[in-house]
């Protein structure tokens, strides 16, 4: 039989339910916005107030070393709280990508001077990063990426622009793929460097998106100089860095809990209506067996993950097929629901907002079509 | 996997890929695999739990194996969990409906999987009440023989004054919901398999269809639905296991369900009009997915289950997925 899927079942370490007491009451202290809108697709929210708190109640770095602020906690204890924010519709959008993405990555190819200057802010929740892929040439064919970082003494001048780039308003710096080798082509002669948004030359400007909300920034560097140490890894490896970088963090739980929101002010606005409907039970019967089978996959994806496997076409599979729930959700809602989406209601509201931004998706951190295409390679046919 | 799971789940392959018959498959042991070693008449049972009854039926559906052994295995399993003597011969589950006094049983057992050879049914009744009777049934008053889209037995039991034995209150149908689940997730991986070997042997344009990005993309989805019934399968074996699992093996029926309608279609559009025909192996697999898909509950687990979720607040799906996880 084909094996495209051979993952055990994950059993929860002892202490699980501590761990999840423990983020639920930090969550009842620091309750998430009330409206829903707020709280749907919710990792793209940012209140660096929350994540701030959330850092000082040790919830950010939790499985780094303790010498870079960390607290080397083990990595299913950290997908607990990562799945109940995200349940919760808490605004984790600030700390975000440099909690789960920069920082690990840091750890991974940093220096012990760059960890050192950066961890400990990013585990406090007061250092927010944004990641720099997307140029106005270099979509999912992510090897066309043109943004120049020419050597010069001491350091390097970068050139160039970066687009789609979510939350670089908040962020500090900016982890970047930079063609670091002149005239190189392709995958050669790239380098990543972590990039101090508040040196002279980088400008930010906003790209509102389809709904009016500025998440999206185009983000230029006019003969910016940074240092020699904000290279990250080894000059010329960026292509091999980044592609594991963002293989290991595609099966999260944010890539099917976007739409809980929706899913529980359905459920209450259905029983706070009271009377019975077959054919509501019947889509909530099914959405139910669908979350609980992605939550089964994306933490089996994690565990083998944390127990030093390489599981990039199972995290894959979670993120296309987690993808495909939450967009089908609201699509599934608004079929069996008799509503007018005339903002009238918590539930229409976040009903109609989903149902614009869903798209988005299976767009971001790697569109449906490249997902797909790993998979086949992962089958043998390609 | 456990050093057990592991033989027996290669004893299964080896055994079921020679088409076996039944006599065969009951000298093996496999129909006492989840009774307990020191009950089950000679020998006593295998003594296995639901992951390695899940891991067994995943084998015989993607071997397409002609046998009620998933029916029987089940059925043997409730006996000796009510503490009764396995009776000899073939006993296998069903459903139905009918008058039960003075342990007489007057009615019927509906599409009962190979209902024509079991020695015993044993079987949930609706009589009326609310919770159905579940019966040990011996041979019918007369048998109505039917059919499953695949052509395996499925046959109607009538009954009249017959004599039977009532093992309490209680609803199997989840259970065989269960046993469908696992054998359409091995189905559909074999299925999966036939796919991607056709797909790399076929030429057309002047090259193999997996060059093809088209037909990449639609093999990518078969491998996603295969991976989702497989670990929806595993983890209510898991819960069971636990002694939970209704819910789970609700949850999983239902994506199980899902799985076929898209997995059977892509199966069959990669493979042109070569899978279609009597000789390829396909159709055995697509046909008795089809047919799976409506067996041991349907879609009306849906509406169980979102009723279910209906009882309680938005929060507390949320409390409740995570309660079952955390041990």
């Amino acid at each position: 039989m084909a094996t495209a899927f051979a993952l055990p079942p994950f059993v929860q370490p002892e202490g699980a339910a501590q761990v999840r007491a423990g983020i639920r009451a930090f969550l009842a202290a620091n309750p998430p916005p009330t409206d829903p809108v707020l709280r749907a697709n919710c990792w793209s929210v940012a209140d660096p107030a929350f994540s701030r708190a959330l850092g000082s109640a040790g919830y950010l770095g939790m499985v780094w070393p303790t010498q870079y602020g960390g607290h080397a906690r083990p990595p299913m204890e950290r997908y607990i709280v990562l799945e109940e924010l995200l349940a919760a519709g808490a605004s984790v959008g600030a700390h975000w990508i440099a909690d789960r993405q920069t920082g690990p990555l840091l750890l991974r190819y940093g220096t012990e001077a760059q960890r050192r200057r950066y961890l400990p802010g990013i585990a406090a929740g007061t250092l927010f990063a944004c990641i720099g892929l997307s140029e106005p040439g270099a979509g999912s064919d992510l090897a066309s990426v043109r943004s120049r970082a020419d050597r010069v003494a001491g350091g390097w001048r970068l050139g160039g622009q970066k687009l789609w780039t979510s939350g670089a308003h908040h962020a500090h710096v900016m982890l970047a793929l930079m063609r670091s080798e002149p005239g190189s082509e392709r995958q050669q002669g790239l380098s990543q460097f972590l990039i101090d948004l508040s040196a002279p030359g980088v400008t930010i400007r906003p790209v509102i998106d389809l709904v009016g909300n500025h998440d999206f920034n185009e983000v230029f560097f006019d003969d910016v100089f940074i240092p020699d140490y904000a290279l990250v890894g080894t000059e010329g490896q960026g292509w091999p860095q980044v592609t594991a970088e963002l293989a290991l963090e595609r099966s999260g739980p944010e890539r099917y809990l976007s739409s809980h929101a929706l899913l529980v002010t359905l459920i209450d606005t259905a029983r706070a209506a009271g009377a019975e409907n077959p054919a509501l039970n019947a889509v909530i019967g099914r959405l139910v067996a669908e979350l609980w089978t992605l939550r089964q996959m994306s933490m089996a994806t994690a565990a083998k993950l944390a127990g030093g496997g390489d599981p990039s076409v199972e995290a894959a599979i979670v993120k296309d097929l987690g993808n495909d729930f939450e967009q089908r959700l609201p699509l599934a809602i608004q079929s069996v629901l008799d509503l007018d989406l005339d903002a009238s209601s918590p539930l229409v509201r976040v009903l109609a907002h989903l149902l614009q931004v869903s798209p988005s998706f299976s767009l971001r951190g790697g569109t449906r079509e490249i997902l797909r295409g790993i998979i086949a390679r992962g089958l043998g046919l390609r | 996997m456990s050093q057990m799971r592991q033989q027996i789940t290669e004893a299964a392959e080896a055994l079921f890929a020679d088409t076996p018959d039944w006599a065969r498959l009951a000298e093996a042991g496999f129909p006492l695999l989840l009774v307990p070693e020191d009950v089950g008449g000679t020998g006593g049972g295998i003594g296995g739990d639901w992951g390695d009854a899940f891991a067994v039926l995943r084998v015989a559906g993607a071997n397409a194996l002609p046998h009620p052994l998933g029916e029987a295995m089940l059925a043997a399993h409730l006996l000796a969990r009510a503490d009764i003597t396995q009776p000899p011969g073939l006993t296998v589950i069903g459903s139905g409906g009918g008058q039960w006094q003075g342990d007489r049983f007057t009615g019927w057992v509906a599409a009962v999987p190979w209902g024509r050879d079991a020695d015993h049914v044993l079987a949930a009744i609706d009589t009326g009440a609310d919770d159905p009777v579940m019966l040990l049934l011996p041979r019918p008053t007369t048998v109505t023989p039917g059919q499953s889209p695949a052509g395996e037995p499925r046959d109607r039991l009538d009954y009249v004054a017959t004599s039977g034995l009532a093992l309490g209150n209680a609803d199997h149908s989840l259970y065989g919901a269960f046993l469908r689940t696992a054998q359409s997730s091995g189905a559909l991986d074999a299925a999966l398999t036939l796919a991607i070997d056709h797909v790399n042997a076929r030429i057309q344009f002047g090259k193999p269809l997996s060059k093809l990005q088209a037909v990449q993309q639609s093999l990518a989805v078969l491998a996603q639905e295969c991976a989702a019934t497989a670990i929806a399968g595993a983890a209510a074996a898991q819960a069971l296991d636990r002694g939970q699992g209704a819910m789970e093996m609700m949850a999983a029926k239902l994506r199980t369900n899902m799985a076929i309608h898209k997995g059977v279609a892509l199966a069959h559009q990669v493979h042109g009009a070569i899978g279609f025909t009597q000789d390829y192996p396909l159709h055995r697999l697509t046909r008795r997915l089809m047919g799976w898909r409506s067996e041991f509950g349907g879609d009306r687990w849906a509406e169980l289950l979102g009723a279910a979720t209906m009882l309680e607040t938005g929060q507390t799906l949320w409390t409740d997925i995570t309660r079952r996880s955390d041990q």
